[in-house]
């Protein structure tokens, strides 16, 4: 939408480079035909390469959600699903849909961490466990290499981890997936690498997920898989990307302490903030800043904010600050909420 | 005495609303009172407390959209019409109220209104007045409820007059309605610094939950209220178990097990069934205690009270630690809507035993629909 400022989506605001944008262009001169399986194939030798682990370890998918969605559609048959929540809202639905039985652990203030010896405790029977690290919305790390290994030794158990979020991040598990069948990693391609209206996902898959996924065709548009090749090529523009956004997340943070806000660190893209004043969300909005309401998962006043370009992300504190004017002074409103809570 | 409205004849398109304000509610909160029920309000007056109600209700009103689809019935003087005099929204005064005004007036005046067919109630208090409303109504109308009173720890309550405003608006312009909790704060524990809340009863209140004081905008994986309800209801039902004694705790969710049973339940009190059978109402301790002689295999169901995640301690009392020792953790099942944990960020226990508070301590699983649970932490 024009005029709006989106930080509701956890896109990257800036467009690729010319070269992948050109590149997509020589896609879409190939509409009339499916995409070559030899350039599929070649996808995949460079996700594998950049992800370190074999070539048919890696399926490709147009969006890493579908993905999730297969996973839970074929895993949860026989399986209670744990997950946490909050969660990735497309993957609680599929579990909703799909799951023969489904246990979520409430993440909880003051950290919203996963506390593993709760996790472990849910495990119990054949249990399909999905958890997104960083945790979207919070943005938090909720798992360790050690938690992962215990879960992944017990062969009933089935762990998929969502790492959309790794570049940010720089946390994976994925080199576990050569000695743990039982273990996939979802990824995509639509945050560091400016890629989201391409839509091209992948799993990481052990070698349990490998024969459910043997007849599992990608589908991918031609110019996103152009787009997709182009990219992995030359990988600097993601670092760049990934150091910009790091940096202005951290601007924004700092600038919102300075104002009072209660904001929760962040390894994404992405922070998760608490607002004492009512309509949060839709005042920003009314002021052309989206932003993503939590008030269904969370308790009251939160918000996720995802990062944009310094621009926007100026526009958003100003549009807060003059909310915060407007209440008075955000003194003023703190001792009001103390007297109510 | 007060002067006494005549209503205007015929019925007109608008929506008609009630409007009242207890004039008292918030006195207490600048003298340090915490709160003007009983005596107090004299006190608050010898204090040479203001009065806070005018400005939340002028708040309310200056802010509401659809002025022009509405019309308010209100009491005289300080219970209504001196708030809504000049502001261009038509209204009509009922009823007569003495110049100092009680909690009598507030629920005489919610029965006059309700029976002259308002369609919402707007209310400007604190938790007394929730409470004065929920004898009076009960889940006969809507209510908005105006947070202006030094206690003001109920869900009912929007977050402000001017979220207050929007609710008003929502209703106006269609939205269905949910019902929320009204809490029982004893305001002399209040006074020594200690809160002490219980399930009193509830209202309902147009759904638009940002603007609720505990309350969220659904998600888009939330359900109605009463949907969610029933789910958890056939899941707990098809899960119980035959020679097993049931108790059924206060509240809505619990209630809903009872409905789908097929047998009536109190909602505020401890009820016991047994295959299928109502064999207990409104149970105390001994009452409890005496059914366990005769029924060995017992388990419990209970439901946090909204706000503040509490599943023993508060509004069911009659689950004394001597009863949960009996029961035991592992057959006290937890339900509550999605919507109701969202809100929450732990779940609480306070018995009055430290041992038994530790032994409820710890990860408990709730029963949240159709096989689905989650895992919350009990503090």
């Amino acid at each position: 939408m024009e005029g709006v400022i989106s930080l509701d989506m956890n896109e990257v605001p800036y467009p690729p480079p010319q070269r992948i944008i050109e590149a997509a262009q020589r896609g879409l001169s190939s509409l009339n035909r499916y995409a070559d399986p030899e350039n599929l194939e070649y996808l995949r030798r460079l996700l594998a390469n950049y992800a370190g682990v074999s070539r048919n370890h890696v399926i490709l998918s147009a969006g890493s959600n579908l993905l999730l969605r297969e996973v839970i559609h074929i895993f949860s048959k026989g399986r209670k699903v744990v997950m946490v929540s909050p969660s990735f809202l497309p993957t609680v639905e599929a579990v909703k849909q799909f799951a023969i039985k489904s246990v979520s652990i409430r993440l909880s203030p003051p950290d919203y961490s996963l506390n593993p010896e709760m996790l472990m405790k849910t495990v119990k029977e054949p249990t399909l466990v999905l958890i997104d690290n960083p945790n979207n919305p919070t943005g938090k790390i909720l798992l360790d290499r050690a938690t992962v290994v215990t879960l992944t030794q017990n062969p009933d158990i089935v762990t998929v981890i969502d790492e959309a979020y790794y570049e940010f991040s720089q946390v994976t598990f994925s080199n576990l997936v050569h000695d743990r069948p039982n273990l996939a990693i979802t990824r995509t391609m639509d945050k560091a690498f400016s890629l989201a209206g391409a839509r091209v996902g992948y799993i990481i898959a052990g070698e349990g997920f490998l024969n459910a996924f043997s007849s599992y065709d990608p589908f991918l548009p031609q110019c996103s898989l152009y787009a997709a090749i182009e990219a992995l090529n030359n990988l600097s523009y993601v670092k760049q990307n990934v150091r910009r956004i790091v940096e202005e997340r951290e601007r924004v943070l700092r600038k919102l302490d300075t104002l009072g806000a209660h904001v929760y660190s962040s390894r994404a893209n992405f922070f998760l903030m608490k607002v004492e004043l009512p309509g949060i969300a839709r005042r920003l909005r009314d002021m052309g800043v989206l932003v993503s309401d939590l008030s269904g998962q969370l308790s009251p006043g939160f918000i996720r904010v995802s990062v944009g370009t310094r621009e926007e992300n100026d526009v958003f504190l100003d549009s807060y600050t003059k909310i915060l004017e407007e209440e008075g002074s955000k003194r003023l409103f703190s001792t009001n909420h103390t007297n109510h809570a | 005495m007060e002067d006494r409205g005549v209503r205007k004849p015929g019925r007109t398109m608008k929506e008609t609303l009630g409007l009242i304000v207890n004039p008292v509610a918030g006195m207490g909160g600048s003298v340090g009172l915490k709160g003007t029920d009983g005596e107090m309000y004299k006190r608050a007056l010898e204090l040479n407390a203001s009065p806070v109600t005018p400005k939340r209700t002028k708040d309310l009103l200056s802010h509401i959209r659809n002025r022009g689809r509405i019309e308010l019935l209100v009491p005289p003087g300080r219970m209504g019409k001196e708030h809504v005099s000049g502001l261009g929204i038509p209204f009509t005064v009922i009823g007569m109220v003495e110049e100092e005004t009680s909690a009598e007036d507030t629920k005489r005046m919610a029965v006059e209104m309700l029976r002259e067919g308002i369609k919402l109630l707007i209310v400007v208090g604190g938790d007394g007045t929730a409470r004065d409303i929920c004898d009076a109504i009960g889940l006969g109308v809507p209510v908005v409820a105006v947070p202006a009173g030094v206690k003001v720890f109920s869900s009912v309550f929007a977050v402000s007059a001017k979220a207050a405003a929007e609710m008003v608006d929502a209703f106006v312009e269609g939205t269905d309605v949910t019902e929320e909790e009204v809490l029982d704060i004893d305001e002399e524990t209040f006074r020594r610094g200690r809160l002490a809340s219980s399930l009193y009863g509830y209202l309902l209140v147009p759904n638009v939950r940002e603007f609720l004081q505990a309350g969220k905008e659904a998600s888009s994986v939330s359900k109605p209220s009463v949907q969610s309800k029933e789910e958890i209801a056939a899941y707990v039902v098809k899960g119980m178990d035959q020679g097993i004694l049931y108790l059924l705790g206060p509240g809505t969710t619990v209630k809903s097990i009872a409905d789908e049973i097929g047998v009536s339940k109190t909602l505020l009190g401890i009820d016991a069934i047994f295959e299928g059978q109502l064999v207990g109402t409104d149970l105390n301790e001994k009452g409890i205690l005496e059914l366990f002689e005769r029924y060995k295999g017992r388990k419990m169901i209970v439901t946090p009270i909204g706000g503040n995640g509490f599943i023993f301690g508060r509004g069911n009392k009659q689950f004394t630690p001597e009863v949960i020792k009996q029961v035991g953790r592992e057959n006290i099942i937890v339900v509550g809507t999605k919507d109701k944990l969202s809100r929450l960020d732990c779940l609480r226990v306070d018995t009055g035993d430290l041992e038994v508070d530790r032994l409820l301590q710890g990860p408990m699983e709730v029963t949240v629909g159709n096989k689905e649970e989650m895992l919350v932490e009990v503090r």
